[in-house]
């Protein structure tokens, strides 16, 4: 038991400080590289998978000189050509991506390919010498995690990247130094969702590659809704509790998009940290009601983040103290504290127009924030773009990523849990040596 | 063994602002308890008394008494007989009818507009505390036209003051401060070792100094300021006390301010003594006791503002006590005029030019 609770707080350690060492990395090497783009030392890089997600990544792309795209690979024809477009560095082009490895000249590879090939790729891109930055999940079986370390452990000065964009956006980092900072008190629930009314499907104009276009769709491939909505979560429960999940129980149907695909339209699952902290998160294809978002709760305050926006709630708590305190109080001037509680935005779309007494009080309320430093008025960058000038800082300035293997690692193996949990019915546990 | 002092303070969210609870005692899981009990009373209230709420007994009295007579809970009762009391004692200067115009200047759910004179006219028909017919044998309320509604919003606020005061009594503790955010609190007995509650009045132009301090003992005070709720079009800033015989939002007037041993007749009269002005006021004060009233006035000069008090028969009774520091004794020279800053850490009204006009 003791054992237990030192590996437990060890792996937690861990995982904090590998964190806290990639945020520090993280920005200041953006800044650097987004001012100082040296023409010279732009990293040569190929891109492995260039589909809906491969594309996102290379619209970004476009506009960070510190890498410079010479080689593209896809298996599917039409994705290989439109990839080629959206970069607009003309690549060479590959439908094998080993022989894009084979390939000296180029420094990174930037994968985006269906989840079961993550693992295989990873390895076979450090293995050639290449840095990686691999798209969440990581991988998409356990014993992957440990396949992986391995190689990346035998290659220690090359950058392995995952892409879990979230930890590069501002709104989330300004979420989490809130929380490390106790402005939610003791964190005891994370509440996270995506909801869409969506059938998840991509059009397939030959049957025939049913299978390729629609990948998530079939177990094979596929972690499902867990893996490609349900990681991003995950990892912020991760970075809230500041470690990994201690078991986990979930549900989940396929219940509404009856078209023959394998994976739920719906899940809901708990994660259970230990020491009362819990992640509840819930995914459904056929309503969108409540949109995307994560809802951090201590007790002493809530954040609560849907889509690109965060709202913070002080909750009423009551303060205890002994002995007397020196009674100041105000008639006429306490509105103010009462803006607080009412919900401030830490991420506002624009700036509260000067136009009435809420919206000057909610004014005072963020400046108190900002006075705290935990007040950031929008995010400066896209959280993709981040992640990508991050990468290439890295490699540059020979720094740890802002998401490193064990934070991949810790994600990847809580969404293959989390679907085990749901397949089986049976709640899942962390033993010491799965993580 | 002597118990040890524990300190209580509580913030809760209701009636559009924020409660706070300050209670010495002995044991924390008491006092935190007590809390519950106060905080769960001020909702149960705002669900009786609100009209933002369909479901609440006002709002079905509003919709309900220009049809037929409706009984009424006792103690909601009793508060709308001294609402109707206050509107008439005032002359209508507080009036418990004056929703409809609050609406007309969209002070309700609004964002402010400014309503034509015959639209203030219309609605100046739906308006007078006359046409509320009190039943008090039966408890019924009756309206004698349409249109009519009862809003608490200028002495809900004291009154769920009162009733926390109340509870805090009854479960026997002895020192407390309740606050209803901007408008009105009350003090019970005072701090350990101190002489009363130190209460700092916000300067009309800012939320962040003080104009006076005064120290509370068993009293409350109330407070209207024309920098609560506004709504500014053109060059024009319109306030949200509106004087319910013009129906037009009060002028040159920056704050009423009313110490009463009662948070509820604080509230209504902060108001009241808002419209009627310092006059009206003094002719008000001389015909009811235990009653104190500090204004603040625009000053000719920029941001300035001139300060007037005024006490009833009684006044030195009702536990509120005003430091008098060497500062305050040299500044008292400027005849009551000031700026916010130099105001901070003074209370020169005390000797200043409408001081103590005690009728």
């Amino acid at each position: 038991m003791k054992d237990k609770v030192n590996d437990e707080v060890t792996r937690r350690n861990f995982l904090r400080s590998a964190a806290s060492a990639a945020a520090l990395a993280a920005l200041p090497g953006v800044a650097a590289i987004a001012e100082n783009p040296g023409p010279n030392d732009a990293v040569r890089y190929g891109f492995i998978g260039t589909g809906t997600q491969g594309c996102t990544l290379l619209r970004f792309l476009t506009t960070i000189p510190a890498g410079r795209c010479i080689a593209t690979c896809d298996i599917y024809p039409p994705n290989l050509k439109k990839g080629v477009e959206t970069i607009g560095s003309k690549p060479d082009t590959y439908e094998d991506y080993r022989q894009l490895l084979d390939r000296k000249d180029i420094d990174a590879v930037l994968i985006a390919t269906p989840l079961y090939l993550h693992a295989r790729m990873t390895i076979d891109g450090l293995e050639a010498g290449k840095h990686v930055f691999i798209e969440k999940s990581m991988f998409f079986k356990e014993e992957e995690a440990e396949q992986i370390r391995k190689v990346s452990a035998a290659h220690p000065k090359q950058v392995l990247q995952v892409g879990l964009h979230r930890r590069s956006s501002v709104l989330y980092q300004t979420a989490m130094e809130m929380v490390g900072k106790g402005a939610l008190g003791r964190v005891l629930l994370v509440q996270s969702r995506v909801t869409t009314h969506s059938s998840w499907r991509r059009p397939v104009a030959d049957a025939k590659y049913e299978r390729l276009i629609n990948w998530r769709m079939y177990r094979e491939y596929s972690g499902g809704l867990m893996a490609e909505m349900g990681s991003h979560f995950i990892d912020i429960a991760n970075w809230a509790f500041e470690g990994e999940p201690v078991s986990v129980i979930g549900t989940g149907g396929l219940d509404y998009w009856k078209d023959g695909r394998e994976v739920h339209d719906n899940i809901q699952s708990i994660f259970d940290y230990g020491g009362g902290g819990r992640h509840y998160f819930h995914c459904m294809l056929f309503n969108g009601h409540h949109s995307n978002g994560v809802m951090i709760m201590g007790d002493q305050g809530t954040l609560d983040i849907t889509d690109d926006r965060g709202i913070y709630f002080r909750e009423p708590v009551a303060k205890i103290s002994s002995g007397p305190a020196k009674e100041n109080w105000w008639a006429g001037a306490t509105v103010s504290k009462a803006a607080a509680q009412k919900g401030v935005l830490i991420f506002p779309e624009k700036e509260a127009k000067d136009s009435g007494f809420v919206d000057r009080e909610s004014l005072y309320a963020r400046r108190w924030l900002a006075s705290m430093g935990i007040y950031q008025p929008e995010e400066p960058y896209d959280p993709y773009w981040g992640e990508l000038v991050n990468f290439f800082a890295s490699i540059r300035e020979n720094k740890a990523p802002v998401v490193p293997l064990e934070i991949g690692t810790a994600d990847a193996m809580a969404v293959i849990k989390a679907n085990r949990a749901i397949d089986t019915g049976q709640k899942t546990s962390w033993t010491k040596k799965s993580a | 063994m002597r118990a040890a002092i524990t300190r209580y303070e509580a913030a809760h969210q209701a009636m559009g602002t924020e409660f706070t609870l300050v209670a010495y005692g002995d044991d924390p899981q008491y006092l935190t308890a007590v809390g519950n009990e106060v905080f769960d009373e001020i909702d149960r209230l705002e669900g009786q008394m609100s009209i933002y709420k369909p479901k609440s007994e006002l709002s079905v009295i509003n919709r309900t008494a220009a049809s037929r007579s409706v009984c009424a809970e006792p103690k909601l009762f009793e508060l709308l007989v001294n609402a109707v009391d206050h509107s008439q004692s005032t002359g209508g200067a507080f009036d418990v009818t004056a929703g409809p115009l609050m609406k007309a200047w969209g002070f309700f759910r609004g964002k402010g507009r400014v309503p034509s004179n015959s639209e203030i006219a219309q609605v100046l028909r739906r308006v007078g505390s006359r046409h509320v017919h009190l039943n008090r044998a039966e408890r019924t309320i009756r309206f004698d036209m349409e249109g009519l509604e009862l809003d608490l919003g200028a002495i809900g606020k004291g009154y769920a003051v009162d009733r926390a005061v109340d509870i805090v009594r009854r479960y026997g503790v002895t020192r407390a401060l309740v606050s209803s955010g901007t408008s009105s609190l009350y003090a019970l007995g005072a701090p350990p070792g101190a002489r009363g509650w130190s209460i700092s009045l916000r300067n009309p132009y800012s939320s962040e100094k003080a104009a006076n301090i005064v120290y509370l003992r068993n009293c409350s005070l109330s407070t209207s300021g024309n920098y609560e709720k506004f709504f500014k079009l053109g060059t024009n800033t319109y306030a949200h006390v509106i004087d319910p015989s013009t129906g037009k939002p009060v002028e040159n007037m920056l704050a009423a301010i009313v110490l009463a041993p009662s948070a509820c007749d604080a509230d209504a009269l902060s108001t009241a003594f808002y419209v009627m002005g310092v006059e009206r006021t003094r002719e008000y004060l001389a015909t009811h006791r235990d009653l104190m009233a500090l204004f603040y006035l625009p000053s000719s000069t920029g941001r300035k503002f001139r300060r007037a008090i005024l006490r009833s028969d009684g006044s030195s009774r009702i536990g509120a006590f005003f430091p008098r520091t060497p500062e305050r004794k040299r500044k008292s020279t400027r005849k009551g005029t000031s700026t916010g800053a130099s105001a901070r850490s003074s209370a020169r009204y005390a000797t200043a030019r409408w001081d103590d006009r005690s009728l």
